[in-house]
C-alpha cells in the first residue's frame, strides 16, 4: 500500500511538471520512445502494478524519474526502445534491468556522458540492458561498496565500457565492452576488491580489461579478450590511489590476436599494444589456466610501468598487504624524478599459449636484474620465452637466482617504446569501425525475475575446477 | 580524443627541438592597467599546492579541447574587441569580447561535458611569437584544502573569475600558477623539461572562497579569496568549487625560450566565466563534491 501512494506521488509531480522533469536531468532530450506521458489517474500501467517495481516507460517516461522516485530495494524495469539519457543513482539497494539486452538501448548520441552513472550509491544492480555511444563510460560505478552489472552490453564508448573505480564488493557477469579507447571493463583503485569478472567479452578497445592498482580477491575468469590493441593489462601507477597493482587472479580465460590496429586507443593502448595478458608493473598476480594465442609481442608478459613524473613513492613490500582505505590516510612523498614500477613475484603456471611471436611467456625490466623480481613460471604449455630458458631460471617456489642465462634471448622492452611511436594511431572511437553488434543472450526471465539488490560479497568460483578453456575461434 | 594523444607523441618525440630554437625574451605589449600588481595581497593563496593522485578527494572533472584563439577579454575588456594579449579559450566555442552570461548559455561547448557551456581561457603560449595550440585543456573541480565538501556550493551563474597575475616578474606562488609535466604532482615556477611521454602543463588554481554578493567587481578580483586552513574569511564566507585549470601543450624537452602573450613564462594566469548549465552545476557538485566521491577520469592515464 505505501508503495502505490509512493507512486501515486510521483506520477502526479511528473503529469504536473512533465516539461521541467526533462530539463532536470543532463539530457537535452529524454523522450521515451513510443510512449506519452502517463495518465494522471494513480499508477495504472500495462504491466500489474508489483509492488516495488517501477516500469519505464509505463510509470515514468524516462529512467532517471523511475530512479529518482525508487527506494531502497526498488526493481526499475525499462521496456525495449532507446533512451537518450545520462542516469544518476544515488539510491543504495535498487536494481535497474532492462526487459530486453539488445533492444533496451541508452543512446548518449556522442553528446552525454555516462550512460548509467552509480555514485557512492551501496548495492545497485545494473541488468539486461545495452548502453551505446557515450562520450565517457556505458555503465559507472564509483565509491561504492556492493555493485552488479550482469547481462549488459557496452558499446562505442569515449573512455571505458564497464568502469569500476574506487569500488568494492562486486561481479561484472556475462557482460560485453567493445569499441572503447580505454578498456572494455575496468576495475581499479581497490585493495582488496572483493571482486570478479566473469564470462565477459572485450573486443575492439584500447585495452580488454585494464585495473590500475587493483587486486586482493579480484578474480578474472571464464571471459573472452580478443581483437583490442593489448587484452589483459592490469598495472600500477601512482597517478590513482592504491598502488601497487597486485593479487589479481586471472584464471580460465580465452585471450587471442590482441593486435587490432583499427581500434580507437589510449597512448597506454598503443604501447602495450600486441600484448595478450600484460601485467605493467603489477605484483603478485596469478596467470594461470588461460589460452593465449596469436600475438605480435607476448603471450603473457610481465614488464615494468614507467612513471615519468610520480605523486609518490613505491611502497615498501612490507606495505603491500595495506588495504586501500589504508593507504589513502598516508601523505604522498613527491620523488625527484621518474619511477619504474617492476612487475614483481607474479606466478604464471598452466597456461596453453601457441603463436605469440615475440614470446609466448616473457618478463623484462629496465635495468633491473630480472632474477631479483620474483616472477615464477611454471608448467605452460609454450614454445618461445624471453630470456630463452625462462622455465628453466624460474621456477616456482624456489627462490630464484643469478645463476643461469638471463641474458639470451631478453625482452627488450624499452625498444617497445620506440615501437609506439609508429604503432598504428588511434582511431576516432566515434568513428571506428566496429564489427556487427552481436546479439546477445537476454538475461533469464528479465520481467518476472525478483529484483535483488548487490551484494558486496562477490559469488565465489571454484578456481581448482577451471581448466584450461578449449580453442575457440 | 585519443587522436590528439598521437598528434602530442608525434610532436613530442620528432619535433620538440623546433620548440627550442628561439632567442627571443619576452613578448611585452601588454596593456592591461587596470590589474592588480600582487594577487596574492588581494586574494590570498592556498596553503599548498593541490597535486596528487586522482581518487583521494570527491571531484568531477571536465576535458575541454581547445575552441580557439582570439585577443580578446570578455572579463577583462568586455566589448573591446583585440584590446587584450592574444588568448587560448576552451569550453564555450562562441567566447569573445561581447560575451554575455545569456549568450554563452545557448552556444555549443568543446567539453565533453556537453552542459558544461562555461568560458575558460588563458594567455597563448607562443614560440617566435607563434601560437603553440594546447591540446586540451582539464577543469578539476573539488572541495579546497580541509574545507568540509558538504559546505561546497556551486558558482553563481554567470560568476567570473581571474587567478594569477598576467604582470608578475617574479615567481609566482605554485599553489596558484604552477608548470608542471602531463598529470603528475611536479609543481614549477617555470616549465620542467617534460619527457616525450608528458607534454608541458599550465596548471592554474582558483579562489575558491567567494564573497557571496558579487559575480565580478571592479579589479575583477575582491569578490573572491582563496581558503586557507580549510577555512573561508568572513569576508568571503561561501565556499565554492576550487577550479585547477590545467591547460596541456604538444611541447616536450627544454621549453625555456617560449613566452606566453602576457609575457614572460612567469606571467602565468587563466579567466573562467561561469556558464555552466547551473542545474547540472549543482548536480555535480552534490553528487561528486558533497559525496566525496571521483566523479571521473583525470588524465594521468592520459585518456584524452
Amino acid at each position: 500500500m505505501k508503495r502505490s501512494i509512493r507512486k501515486f506521488c510521483g506520477v502526479i509531480i511528473l503529469a504536473g511538471v512533465i516539461a521541467s522533469c526533462g530539463g532536470s536531468e543532463n539530457s537535452p532530450a529524454t523522450e521515451a520512445p513510443g510512449t506519452d506521458a502517463p495518465a494522471t489517474d494513480a499508477p495504472a500501467t500495462d504491466a500489474p502494478a508489483t509492488e516495488g517495481v517501477l516500469n519505464v516507460p509505463a510509470d515514468f517516461p524516462t529512467i532517471q524519474g523511475a530512479v529518482d522516485a525508487a527506494v531502497e530495494g526498488d526493481l526499475i524495469l525499462i521496456a525495449p526502445g532507446t533512451y537518450t539519457e545520462a542516469v544518476q543513482v544515488t539510491t543504495n539497494n535498487i536494481i535497474i534491468r532492462g526487459l530486453d539486452r539488445n533492444t533496451v538501448i541508452l543512446d548518449g548520441n556522442f553528446e552525454l556522458d555516462n550512460g548509467i552513472r552509480v555514485v557512492g550509491a551501496n548495492g545497485v544492480a545494473l541488468e539486461n540492458m545495452t548502453a551505446m555511444n557515450y562520450t565517457k563510460n556505458g555503465f559507472f560505478w564509483t565509491g561504492v561498496t556492493g555493485y552488479r552489472g550482469d547481462y549488459l552490453t557496452a558499446w562505442r564508448n569515449g573512455d571505458y565500457g564497464v568502469y569500476v573505480f574506487d569500488s568494492v564488493g562486486g561481479v561484472i557477469d556475462n557482460s560485453y565492452g567493445g569499441g572503447s579507447p580505454d578498456a572494455g571493463v575496468y576495475i581499479g583503485e581497490c585493495f582488496p576488491c572483493d571482486s570478479l569478472i566473469r564470462n565477459f567479452v572485450a573486443e575492439h578497445n584500447g585495452l580488454g580489461y585494464s585495473g590500475t592498482n587493483a587486486g586482493g580477491n579480484l578474480v578474472i575468469t571464464g571471459s573472452i579478450f580478443r581483437n583490442n590493441r593489448a587484452g589483459i593489462v592490469p598495472n600500477s601507477g601512482s597517478y590513482e590511489l592504491c598502488y601497487p597493482q597486485r593479487k589479481t587472479t586471472i584464471i580460465g580465460n580465452w585471450v587471442y590476436s590482441n593486435n587490432q590496429a583499427d581500434s580507437p586507443a589510449i597512448d597506454v593502448a598503443i604501447l602495450a599494444m600486441g600484448n595478450g595478458i600484460l601485467s605493467a608493473g603489477g605484483v603478485q598476480n596469478i596467470i594461470e589456466r588461460n589460452r593465449v594465442w596469436d600475438h605480435n609481442k607476448t603471450g603473457i608478459g610481465l614488464v615494468p610501468f614507467l612513471e615519468d613524473d610520480p605523486n609518490d613513492e613505491m611502497p615498501e613490500k612490507s606495505a603491500w598487504d595495506m588495504t586501500c582505505a589504508e593507504s589513502k590516510k598516508l601523505t604522498p612523498v613527491q620523488p625527484g624524478g621518474g619511477i619504474l614500477w617492476d612487475s614483481q613475484d607474479n606466478t604464471v603456471r598452466n597456461n596453453v599459449l601457441e603463436d605469440n611471436r615475440r614470446a609466448d611467456i616473457a618478463v623484462g625490466s629496465a635495468g633491473t636484474d630480472l632474477w631479483t623480481l620474483g616472477n615464477c613460471f611454471e608448467g605452460n604449455t609454450y614454445t618461445t620465452s624471453a630470456p630463452t630458458n625462462l622455465e628453466a631460471l624460474s621456477p616456482c617456489g624456489t627462490p630464484l637466482t643469478a645463476d643461469g642465462d638471463w641474458v639470451t634471448g631478453d625482452l627488450q622492452v624499452i625498444t617497445w617504446l620506440v615501437d609506439a611511436e609508429t604503432a598504428p594511431p588511434s582511431v576516432d572511437w566515434k568513428i571506428a569501425t566496429l564489427p556487427d553488434m552481436p546479439v546477445f543472450d537476454s538475461m533469464p526471465d528479465a520481467a518476472t525475475a525478483p529484483g535483488v539488490a548487490a551484494s558486496a560479497t562477490p559469488p565465489v568460483v571454484d578456481l581448482d575446477a577451471i581448466t584450461v578453456p578449449d580453442k575457440i575461434s | 580524443m585519443a587522436r590528439r594523444i598521437r598528434a602530442f607523441f608525434f610532436v613530442g618525440l620528432l619535433s620538440f627541438v623546433a620548440a627550442c630554437t628561439n632567442d627571443d625574451d619576452d613578448a611585452g605589449g601588454h596593456d592591461h592597467s587596470n590589474m592588480p600588481v600582487d594577487a596574492a595581497a588581494v586574494m590570498g593563496q592556498p596553503d599548498r599546492p593541490i597535486a596528487g593522485p586522482q581518487g583521494g578527494v570527491g571531484q568531477f572533472v571536465v576535458e575541454c579541447p581547445f575552441s580557439h584563439a582570439l585577443s580578446d577579454d570578455p572579463i577583462v575588456y568586455p566589448g573591446d574587441e583585440d584590446a587584450s594579449h592574444l588568448h587560448t579559450f576552451f569550453g564555450n566555442v562562441a567566447a569573445d569580447a561581447d560575451s554575455q552570461l545569456q549568450d554563452l548559455l545557448e552556444q555549443p561547448t568543446t567539453c565533453e561535458q556537453q552542459l558544461d557551456t562555461a568560458s575558460y581561457w588563458a594567455p597563448a603560449l607562443l614560440d617566435e611569437g607563434e601560437l603553440i595550440t594546447p591540446e586540451k585543456s582539464v577543469a578539476y573541480y573539488r572541495a579546497g584544502l580541509g574545507l568540509d565538501p558538504t559546505t561546497v556550493v556551486a558558482f553563481p551563474a554567470g560568476l567570473m573569475m581571474i587567478a594569477g597575475d598576467h604582470m608578475a616578474t617574479t615567481p609566482q606562488p605554485v599553489s596558484v600558477v604552477a608548470w608542471s609535466c602531463g598529470a603528475g604532482g611536479l609543481r614549477e615556477e617555470l616549465p620542467p623539461v617534460c619527457p616525450p611521454t608528458r607534454g608541458l602543463r599550465l596548471d592554474v588554481t582558483f579562489p575558491d572562497c567567494w564573497d557571496g554578493k558579487n559575480i565580478d567587481v571592479a579589479g575583477h578580483r575582491k569578490h573572491m579569496y582563496y581558503s586557507s586552513d580549510g577555512k573561508c574569511p568572513s569576508s568571503h564566507p561561501v565556499p565554492v568549487p576550487q577550479l585547477i585549470f590545467a591547460v596541456t601543450y604538444p611541447v616536450t624537452g627544454d621549453a625555456s625560450q617560449l613566452q606566453l602573450a602576457s609575457g614572460s613564462l612567469l606571467t602565468g594566469h587563466a579567466d573562467f566565466i561561469n556558464a555552466w548549465d547551473q542545474e547540472k552545476l549543482q548536480q555535480e557538485v552534490e553528487l561528486c563534491i558533497h559525496r566525496n566521491v571521483v566523479c571521473g577520469v583525470t588524465s594521468g592515464r592520459s585518456s584524452g
